[in-house]
This record gives C-alpha cells, sequence and structure tokens, in this order.
C-alpha cells in the first residue's frame, strides 16, 4: 500500500474516532440522571435505537472474521450473518414487556429487571452478573485487538500504543457520557458502516458481474494454487448453503443466533432506551434495512475474495480473515478507506457498547448482589471509575495476553444466551418462573460454562454453548414447575400480561 | 385465540424443543432440528405478542405464519438440491446463486426479513396498541398512588 493511501485511511479514520468523541462529550450533557447514565432509560427515538443495536450487534468479527470463514469454508456462516429478521423477532417476543418494566420500576439495568421480577434474589443476579460480564469482557478484548492491530499495522505503531490511543478516547467518551453518550456514537458509527457497505456492495457488482460469474469461476476448478504456494480448495459444493461444515453448524448458526439475539445485552438494554414502546417495530425496521446492508457486505466482500482467486487474479490468501482488505485492495482507495474506516468504526461500537455493560453489571448489579451498596448520588462516579479501571485493563490485556484473548473469546454470544434466557425470556414469559427454577437454570449456566473452559468435551459435536442453553431453559422449566408457585405482584402480572 | 391455559404448557415444548434441536444436532438430522427451531422461535412469538393471553389471529397468519413455512420450505429446498448436486456444477443457477443456497437468500434471509419486520410494523397495534399501553401506564400509576 502507498504512503500517499495509507494517509487517506488513517485521515479518514481519524476523522471517524474524533467526530466520535465530539458525540460522546457533547452527549455528555445529558446524561444527568443515574438511569440516563447507566441505562439512556426512555430517551431516544427508533433511528438511534435501531442504528445503535445493528452497530452494536455488527461488531469487528462481522465484518473481519465473517468474511473469513465465508472464504475458507463457503456459506453456512450466512445464517448468521444474514439475521435480519432476528430484531423484529426480539422486539416482537420481550420489547414491550422489557420496556414497561421500565414504567413499574425506576430501570437502568439488566440487574434492576432481575430485581424486580425475582424479588432481590442476590445469588440470580450474582450468578447472572458474572456470566454476562465474563461474556461482554471476552467482547470488549477482542474489539480491542481487532482495532489495535489495524491501527498499528497502518501506521507502524506498536499495538499497545495504538490501543492506548484509540481505544483510551473511546474509555474517556464512554465513561464521561455513559449509556447516553454510548448510543449516540454506536448510531454514528453503525451509519459509516451502513456507506462502507452500500459501496462495497455496488464494487462487488462492478467487480466480479454478479454471483452467476462468482458460482461459475469458484464451481468450475476444484482448487487452485498461487505463486505463493498457498493452496484453496474451490469446487461447486462450497457455494451450497452447507459448505464444508457438517449440517449441525448450519443448524447451530442458525437457531442460536437467531433467537440469541433475544439474549444480547446490546438488545436488551436498547428494549429500554426507547421513548415509545409502539416504535419499536420502526426501530425493528431501521435494524433489519441497516444489517441486511452490512451483513450483505460481510457476504459479498467473502465472494468478491472467492472470485479474485478463483480467477487468478490475486494469489490465494494466506489467512482467511484478510478476505475484506484483498477485496477492498483490490477494488482501490474509495474501498480501502471505507472498509478500514467500517472496521474501525464496528471495533468501537461493540466495544464501548460492552465497556459500559461490563462496568454497569460489576460496578452496580454485582456490587448490589454482593451486599456492597452504593449510595444513588455516588453510583455515576464509581461507574466511572470501573470503566476507567476495566477500559485500562483491557487494553493492555488484549495486547499483551493473546492466549487470554482466546479464552475469553470464548465467552461470547452463546454464552450470553445461555445467561439471559433463564432470567429475562422465561421470567418475562412466563408467570409460572420462580426463583428456585431460575436460580437452578442460572447456576447450571454458569457451572457448565466454567466447565466447558477445562478438558471437558460435550457429546454430538455441537458447540458447547449450544447445549448448555438448552439445558439451562430445560431446567429453568422443570424446577419451576415442580416446586412451589410464587405470588408475584399486580404490575409485574400486568406486565407479563401485557 | 385464548393461550392463557396453555401457557405452561407452551412453555413446557419450548423447553422440551430445546432438548430435541440438541440431541438431532448431536445426531447430524439438521433439517429436521432446524424446522424444530422454527417451531421453536413461533412460540416465543406466540407468548410474547400475546395480549392477556390472547394472540390475534391476524399476526398468526401474517406475518407468523408465513414466515414460519418460508423459513421451513427454504431449509427443505437447500437440502434437496444440495443433494441434487452434490459433487457437481449445478444445471442452472437462481439469479446467480447455486439453488441450495439461494434459498438462503430469498426465502430465509431476504423473506424472512421482511415478512416478520414489515408483518410487524403493518400489524403494531395487535401486538401492542396504544390503548392497550395507555392503560397499563394508567393502571401502574393507578397502583402507585
Amino acid at each position: 500500500m502507498s504512503a500517499s493511501t495509507v494517509s487517506v485511511i488513517v485521515f479518514f479514520s481519524a476523522l471517524m474516532i474524533v467526530v466520535s468523541f465530539v458525540i460522546g462529550v457533547w452527549s455528555s450533557r445529558k446524561a444527568k440522571t443515574a438511569q440516563a447514565y447507566f441505562g439512556g432509560t426512555a430517551m431516544f427515538g427508533p433511528v438511534a435505537v435501531g442504528l445503535s443495536s445493528m452497530a452494536g450487534i455488527a461488531s469487528a468479527f462481522a465484518l473481519v472474521g465473517v468474511p473469513g470463514i465465508i472464504y475458507a469454508t463457503g456459506n453456512p456462516m450466512t445464517f448468521w450473518m444474514l439475521s435480519g429478521a432476528a430484531f423484529a423477532m426480539s422486539y416482537i417476543i420481550l420489547g414491550k414487556k422489557v420496556r414497561a418494566m421500565a414504567e413499574i420500576a425506576p430501570i437502568s439495568s439488566l440487574g434492576d429487571i432481575c430485581d424486580v421480577r425475582f424479588n432481590n434474589n442476590r445469588i440470580i443476579k450474582a450468578l447472572m452478573s458474572v456470566i454476562i460480564c465474563l461474556g461482554c469482557v471476552g467482547y470488549l478484548a477482542a474489539q480491542i485487538a481487532a482495532g489495535s492491530a489495524l491501527i498499528a499495522h497502518l501506521l507502524g505503531w506498536e499495538p499497545i500504543v495504538a490501543g492506548l490511543v484509540v481505544f483510551g478516547l473511546l474509555t474517556i467518551y464512554t465513561a464521561v457520557s455513559g449509556e447516553v453518550g454510548g448510543l449516540l456514537t454506536q448510531a454514528f458509527q453503525g451509519f459509516v458502516m451502513v456507506i462502507a457497505g452500500v459501496f462495497m456492495i455496488y464494487a462487488f457488482f462492478k467487480v466480479t458481474g454478479g454471483f452467476g460469474n462468482v458460482m461459475q469461476a469458484v464451481g468450475s476448478i476444484p482448487e487452485i494454487t498461487g505463486a505463493n504456494g498457498v493452496t484453496k480448495k474451490l469446487g461447486p459444493d462450497l457455494l451450497n448453503a452447507w459448505g464444508t461444515f457438517p449440517g449441525k453448524i448450519s443448524l447451530t448458526w442458525m437457531l442460536i443466533p437467531i433467537l440469541g439475539c433475544l439474549g444480547q445485552p446490546q438488545v436488551l438494554v436498547r428494549m429500554y432506551a426507547l421513548k415509545d414502546p409502539r416504535d419499536l417495530p420502526k426501530a425493528g425496521l431501521v435494524t433489519a434495512i441497516t444489517h441486511t446492508i452490512v451483513g450483505f457486505l460481510a457476504v459479498v466482500v467473502a465472494y468478491g475474495a472467492l472470485y479474485l482467486v478463483a480467477t487468478g487474479k490475486i494469489p490465494p490468501l494466506e489467512k482467511a480473515d484478510m478476505a475484506i482488505y484483498a477485496f477492498a485492495d483490490y477494488v482501490g482507495i474509495e474501498a480501502q478507506l471505507l472498509v478500514y474506516a467500517a472496521v474501525l468504526a464496528a471495533a468501537m461500537s461493540s466495544a464501548s457498547l460492552f465497556l459500559t455493560s461490563s462496568s454497569t453489571l460489576l460496578s452496580k448489579d454485582l456490587s448490589s448482589a454482593l451486599g456492597f451498596n452504593i449510595p444513588k448520588e455516588k453510583q455515576v462516579s464509581v461507574s466511572r471509575i470501573f470503566m476507567f479501571v476495566l477500559g485500562g485493563a483491557s487494553i493492555v490485556i488484549s495486547i499483551y495476553s493473546t492466549q487470554m484473548v482466546a479464552l475469553l473469546g470464548t465467552f461470547g454470544w452463546g454464552t450470553l444466551v445461555s445467561a439471559t434466557f433463564p432470567v429475562f425470556v422465561i421470567g418475562l414469559l412466563w408467570e409460572r418462573a420462580n426463583e428456585a427454577g431460575v436460580m437452578c437454570g442460572i447456576t447450571a449456566s454458569f457451572v457448565l460454562n466454567i466447565l466447558s473452559l477445562t478438558s471437558f468435551v460435550w457429546p454430538g459435536g455441537l458447540p458447547a454453548y449450544f447445549n448448555i442453553s438448552a439445558i439451562s431453559i430445560a431446567i429453568t422449566v422443570v424446577v419451576s414447575l415442580i416446586t412451589p408457585r410464587q405470588e408475584i405482584s399486580a404490575n409485574l402480572k400486568r406486565v407479563i400480561d401485557l | 385465540m385464548n393461550l392463557s391455559k396453555l401457557k405452561t404448557v407452551i412453555v413446557v415444548f419450548i423447553a422440551a424443543l430445546w432438548l430435541a434441536c440438541m440431541y438431532l444436532g448431536w445426531q447430524n438430522d439438521f433439517i429436521p432440528a432446524m424446522c424444530l427451531g422454527v417451531a421453536l422461535m413461533l412460540l416465543h412469538m406466540i407468548l410474547g405478542a400475546a395480549k392477556n393471553g390472547v394472540i390475534s389471529k391476524k399476526l398468526l397468519v401474517y406475518p407468523f405464519g408465513l414466515w414460519a413455512l418460508l423459513w421451513i420450505v427454504s431449509f427443505i429446498c437447500s437440502k434437496y438440491y444440495s443433494d441434487l448436486f452434490a459433487g457437481v456444477m449445478p444445471s442452472f443457477t437462481i439469479l446467480g446463486f447455486h439453488p441450495s443456497f439461494a434459498f438462503t437468500i430469498w426465502f430465509y434471509w431476504i423473506g424472512g426479513m421482511f415478512t416478520l419486520s414489515l408483518g410487524f410494523h403493518l400489524y403494531k397495534d395487535e401486538w401492542l396498541s396504544e390503548k392497550d399501553w395507555k392503560d397499563f401506564v394508567n393502571q401502574v400509576q393507578k397502583e402507585a398512588k
């Protein structure tokens, strides 16, 4: 890449970071109360909520890892990435109930909902906070590692310096403005990703001439070896629906992301950030359309890279994760500056969301579950301190301990599903769900998640999180049924019946 | 349709369906498992959309019913065409896609996304009308007094 190209990309990326910083600092004026700071509760319209939800979900993994997996193994990952239906589904299932909880009690965190639903049960809240926090910190570390590596590669800096500059600024504006600034900056970053998506989809059709040409090029040769000595397996089966993985992987990558979208903190917390719950269908449309563009971006760059390799225009990739960059480099400078900015935007939007979520969980929910009650007027200051410490520690750990990042990375999407379904999904859909049931379900989730970090091998070859989600949900339901029914308040019943 | 007395049965079905999907996944019987996965999602949506235990028949038919149909057809056709053209170049494409993957694109992705998102928007009153919300807020405020 030429020096002038790098300068343009760096300028564009820096501009995006500066605009994010300005939005974050500006919006701190709106974060006046604890409820606004922690939850942005009932403050936003459907466009901001829709865009920020999409940006929170579409992490750096979606833009870099997903094209890499599609390039390497074919289409099973598209079940995950083309999941635009998931948002409307999530809002239909829980949207009005989560938003209604904010009417019957002051809600600013997931722990608050847990308290109202399960009579301030400290064990449920503590276990839920720990599991969600593990998932959030895992995501956070992965975003920092990806974003820092990108900037370090562009500028020739040490990754720690790149991490401290980019994510240090992010930590500052997030700590100052809380969830209010987080939501607005994520909406802006989501917009950057959409612009990049539109351009790259156009570029894909211009370069390849369409999917028929990709099918022809990839399907007509079994493999290709480049001058770099790398061999890429191709052939028609790579582009059928299931690719090179067994079908059970398509099952997992369909069910867990679609239904599991409902269990992601970045979707749950946005449900109560909306001013009017009747705007949720509109937010669902915004999220679905923008996610469709960004999801399709991930697919077309993978298909584009496959086409370029199959036609000999570029050598087979040494690392599949380079698919998006390889295609952007081939397209030219406009694609490069948009793609690099979009990857950075994806890393920053998810990082800020997981930073606020994990610091709120640690400083507010877990601390109160453990009996440390921080006075209301001090909660925001304590959370800010947590955010600085957590942000700094995550930057250092994610750069220096790749093993730790890999370990935390396993606590991702599926782990969050196994922690949130018993408490929020079963809890808010079924009044018969009781403390005993949810406590057993969430304990099973906690123990099995920890067990999965050992050498224990699950039968059947499904990812651990699939088994853990199924088992913890089943335990929650069975134990709730065989233990005495618990009375719930009239207001809570109204929420469940709404 | 009144589901008040069926709620517990539906939740038990949900738990059973999770376990069934897991077991079928272990056996790599992924098409039946994916179809059961659609049933699992449908039951969640029915519980979530029901108001005072009553689910609107309109919602049940469109978008929920149509969405479920699109997805089940998508999975079955994807499997049919992947088996039909296993190891060989397909004799035709659907708008450029491998016929197996075309069903993922047009039915699972575009069809599923627009059916649910637009249907939800069009029939939002069946999910939560302005009156439902106002009544709810009034009752909560009354209780607070």
